[in-house]
């Protein structure tokens, strides 16, 4: 078949002859593209246009072939460690004819260039992919049965297409330790490990802790953490499922199950604000596993730990199952109709408030805001949990997390990204690594940003507002002398401040989340911020940092005329004014810095309604318990702190009398303000897009109207 | 008429005790079960068994190749790690627990095939009749060996008949 020169293109059907013409923007995910000059390639006899340097691996794809790979990661730098990608190479001279290299090259590592010929399916190609696997093999245990990688693993499926059918090695294998964990996540067995470096790369490249690194030699070497320390990372999950083999694998998977055992559903996360996309794989109606979904605009491929790990509470033996109602000083197992009973007795009259958690479907949400303004004639309703709360300065977040990618500064601003908002850090890295962004690291305490910032600048805690106030002099250019306070108080030099200032122009963002709230002066800090933008031209982002967070006030549910905030109904309760409060999926003690109120509180409020997934320490102080479904138990959309709607399918069945929020609220709606119940969150979802004008005609993944899209720079 | 009888109805009856009697002579070919039962062809495959090594350790990791390879998908393996204390199989893994529902089973035997370790096996017990549903799941316990060879024993029983 490489014999022919004069290949007549005619012969093939049209889509692949045209293809090259369709496909020459460069892929964003490619690496090593230089520029995007075209030049002309030929690939198994068929001609094509790519841009000049775009990597031989990449190409073939454009002719829907592939060429197998293990230590090629789209994501990172090529780095020709596997030798699996071998292809054939030639150069056409100018009478027509093509000159063959003697050896084959790696696919992974060869640029695109004029008049190169590529052969992917030669006689040759196949004997040394052979060889290949064949050494690859050699050290590599007959594991598959117990390994949990084994059904979705590279190694397996390469040796099965490619591979030889048995071994000639009859020797000893290489002998090393099984199960040594590298964390409390994640589990390395050496026998297994190909030395393909992509676990190493990630951890250079793409989340930049540099944990992971080879010792030794050969077929010695070992990827390792330094002095074999933990693997200490909030992103080590990810190298789980970069790994083209068993070798690390989930501390947390072990041995639940095989893939072809397992049910798969796409999922969002709902851990932080991010809401990346994942496959949620559950397993007789159990969740097993979270992995990464590819959504180039939020996650791009990769979850971080608390997401990926954080998901146990789903299948906890203390989900709450069971509606109760207090009888006297008992609790006791009821109805719903009797619950609701009580409740609507309770809550009707108007001196009642609800408390919302973070994992809300804004159906659920939208529903409540309903229940509680149209049927309980009430609108406090609060899901912020910091101890400030002003109610401007919510909706700012011009920048998406993918437009982060090519801004020339970044100033992050009194918040640890990689635990707030991991995948924003992952971006703010890549910006740096790829493109060069210069990024600015201002935060009271060190973190993760500070590895690859330009500038990192440490304050004194709780003086966040000094330090605003010092970059806005900065940018003034203040003298020296007028520096004095905010210098002494946030224990920063003029020198600093003005370094930080220089680098600000239009092409910045500045990010922070909301847990600025919880600082002193949080409103001089928002005040002062946007202040900076407005003088500099840049953009200022105050991301969400909870769940749904972005939904809540999206749908327009908090704040507003009149409406008392999460400590003015904590207050309310303790002195009467408040006389049902409805607990939705959240647990004051942990999420409210003031412990004591909130004790007051509950123990004052005369009935309480606490209404979740999870029976919490909270029972002793309710009136009645509901029992709600988890997010993967009931469809939902949600809104991430870029403002990106996304719709979820819930794919388990919730325990016991456990029903989706909605539901309860729509039940309770029906019972209180009458008109047609609602059925489904669909139906909801086109209630709220009449009602709510930025979410009118926002489709699955798309960014709400108000949220970013107009650009609501400050 | 006497002859009509004769002709129609004495003498059918008469050939048919004829051909009884012929039979007589040759081997019976029924058996009085459940007092004696035939002997089964060697690969015959039925009841399921769960084997061990020598040793006494099972044979099975829990691995679910088995699960993937049965058609009727009537398998369900949970696995589970072997601790120095708590040791079920040789090497790092083992069943924690194993079931087939013998309803949806249709003895195909590609369980068997699949398994790495020869660890599950079809025997020649048929006699899988019961009355209740749920008593057709074959539990762990149910298919393990008792002790090593168990499942094999059918290959070295002295048949009833023949
Ligand atoms: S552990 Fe996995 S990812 Fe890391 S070098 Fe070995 S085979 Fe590659
Ligand atoms: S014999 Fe066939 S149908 Fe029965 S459990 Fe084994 S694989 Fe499944
Ligand atoms: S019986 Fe065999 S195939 Fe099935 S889980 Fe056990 S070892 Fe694996
Ligand atoms: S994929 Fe090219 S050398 Fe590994």
């Amino acid at each position: 078949m490489h014999g022919h020169k004069t290949f007549d293109s005619s012969a093939l059907p049209r889509a692949l002859t045209e293809r090259p013409r369709i496909l020459v923007q460069p892929l964003e995910s490619m690496a090593a593209v230089a520029e995007t000059r075209l030049v002309t390639i030929t690939i198994n006899d068929v001609e094509l246009q790519v841009p000049k340097g775009e990597l031989i691996v990449e190409s073939v794809k454009r002719l829907g072939l592939e060429i197998p790979i293990f230590c090629y990661h789209a994501r990172m730098k090529p780095v020709g460690m596997c030798r699996m990608c071998l292809v054939e190479v030639g150069f056409k001279q100018p009478d027509g004819s093509v000159r063959k290299m003697p050896k084959p090259q790696a696919g992974c590592t060869l640029p695109a260039d004029n008049n190169m010929v590529i052969y992917t399916d030669t006689e040759m190609v196949h004997r040394d992919r052979k060889g290949v696997l064949e050494f690859l093999l050699v050290n590599h245990p007959l594991d598959c049965p117990i390994c949990d990688r084994g059904g979705e693993c590279p190694l397996q499926n390469n040796t099965i297409f490619y591979g030889p059918s048995t071994t000639r090695f009859t020797e000893l294998k290489r002998h090393l330790p099984k199960a040594y964990p590298l964390s409390q996540y994640v589990t390395l067995d050496l026998e297994r490990c190909i030395q393909c470096g992509r676990c190493v790369r990630f951890t250079e490249e793409i989340s930049g802790d540099a944990q992971l690194a080879f010792r030794f030699r050969g077929s010695n070497m070992q990827p390792s953490t330094f002095q074999l320390l933990d693997f200490d990372s909030k992103f080590s999950g990810n190298v789980i499922e970069i790994c083209p083999v068993g070798a690390l694998t989930s501390a947390k998977y072990r041995f639940r199950a095989r893939p072809w055992d397992l049910e798969t559903s796409p999922f969002n996360c709902l851990e932080c604000s991010n809401h990346c996309s994942v496959w949620f794989d559950h397993r007789a109606g159990k969740f097993v596993r979270m992995n990464g979904r590819t959504n180039e605009a939020v996650n791009e491929e990769w979850t971080c730990d608390k997401g990926k790990f954080g998901q146990d509470w789903i299948n906890d033996s203390n989900r709450s199952v069971k509606v109760m109602v207090r009888k006297g000083d008992a609790f006791a197992e009821s109805t719903w109709s009797e619950a609701y009973d009580q409740i609507i007795a309770a809550f009707s009259g108007g001196h009642c408030a609800a408390l919302i958690g973070g994992k809300q479907s804004n159906e659920s949400l939208f529903l409540l805001g309903k229940l509680f303004r149209d049927g309980f004639k009430s609108n406090h309703l609060d899901s912020r949990w910091t101890r400030h709360l002003t109610d401007d300065a919510l909706k700012l977040a011009p920048d998406t997390i993918a437009s982060l990618e090519h801004k020339k500064t970044i100033l992050i601003l009194g918040t640890s990204l990689a635990d707030e908002l991991p995948m924003v850090f992952l971006r703010a890295r890549k910006a740096w690594f790829k493109n060069g962004t210069q990024v600015l690291n201002v935060t009271a305490k060190a973190n993760e940003a500070d590895a690859f910032a330009t500038q990192s600048l440490r304050y004194d805690e709780d003086h966040e507002a000094d330090v605003v106030a010092g970059i806005r002099l900065a940018l003034e250019g203040a003298a020296d002398d007028a520096f004095a306070l905010v210098a002494r108080r946030a224990q920063v030099s003029a020198a600093d401040f003005r370094a930080i200032a220089k680098e600000l122009g239009p092409d910045t963002a500045i990010i922070t989340s909301r847990s600025i709230f919880n600082v002193g002066d949080a409103g001089d800090v928002l005040d002062g911020l946007q202040a900076i933008a407005r003088k500099t031209g840049c953009t200022f982002n105050c991301y969400a940092v909870n769940g749904n967070d972005a939904g809540a006030e999206a749908l327009g549910l908090i704040g507003g005329q009149g409406s008392l905030n999460t400590r003015e109904i904590l207050e309310a309760c303790v002195n009467y004014r408040v006389k049902a409060l409805w607990l939705f999926d959240c647990n004051p003690f942990d999420l409210y810095p003031d412990h004591h109120l909130v004790n007051d509180a509950l123990e004052s409020v005369a009935f309480l309604v606490v209404q979740g997934s999870n029976s919490s320490s909270l029972t002793p102080y309710a009136s009645v318990v509901l029992p709600s479904a988890a997010p993967a138990e009931q469809d939902g959309s949600y809104v991430n702190m870029e403002g990106r709607l996304q719709r979820g399918k819930g794919m388990l069945q919730a325990p016991g009398d456990a029903k989706p929020s909605w539901r309860i609220f729509s039940e309770l709606l029906l019972r209180t303000a009458g008109g047609t119940p609602y059925f489904n969150p669909s139906e909801i979802l086109q209630a709220i897009g009449q009602e709510v004008p930025s979410f009118a005609g926002v489709g699955d993944g798309e960014l709400l109207k108000s949220a970013v899209a107009g650009g609501v720079t400050a | 008429m006497s002859l009509d009888l004769m002709r129609d109805v004495a003498k059918p009856i008469l050939a048919g005790f004829g051909i009884t009697a012929q039979r007589l002579k040759k081997k019976k070919v029924t058996i009085s079960y459940p007092d004696e039962r035939r002997e089964q062809y060697q690969r015959t495959r039925w009841r399921h068994y769960l084997v061990r090594y020598e040793s006494g350790l099972e044979k099975c990791i829990g691995c679910s190749l088995c699960a993937g390879a049965c058609p009727a998908r009537c398998i369900y393996v949970e696995a589970d790690e072997n601790t120095d204390q708590e040791r079920y199989s040789p090497g790092e893994r083992y069943a924690k627990r194993y079931e087939i529902n013998m309803l949806r089973c249709i003895f195909c035997g590609y369980c068997q095939e699949a398994c790495p370790t020869g660890a599950i096996v079809l025997r020649q017990n048929f006699e899988l009749a019961n009355y209740e549903r749920k008593d057709f799941i074959y539990t762990k316990e149910m298919l393990l060996e008792k002790v090593p060879g168990e499942a094999d024993e059918c290959y070295n029983r002295v048949p009833t008949i023949r």
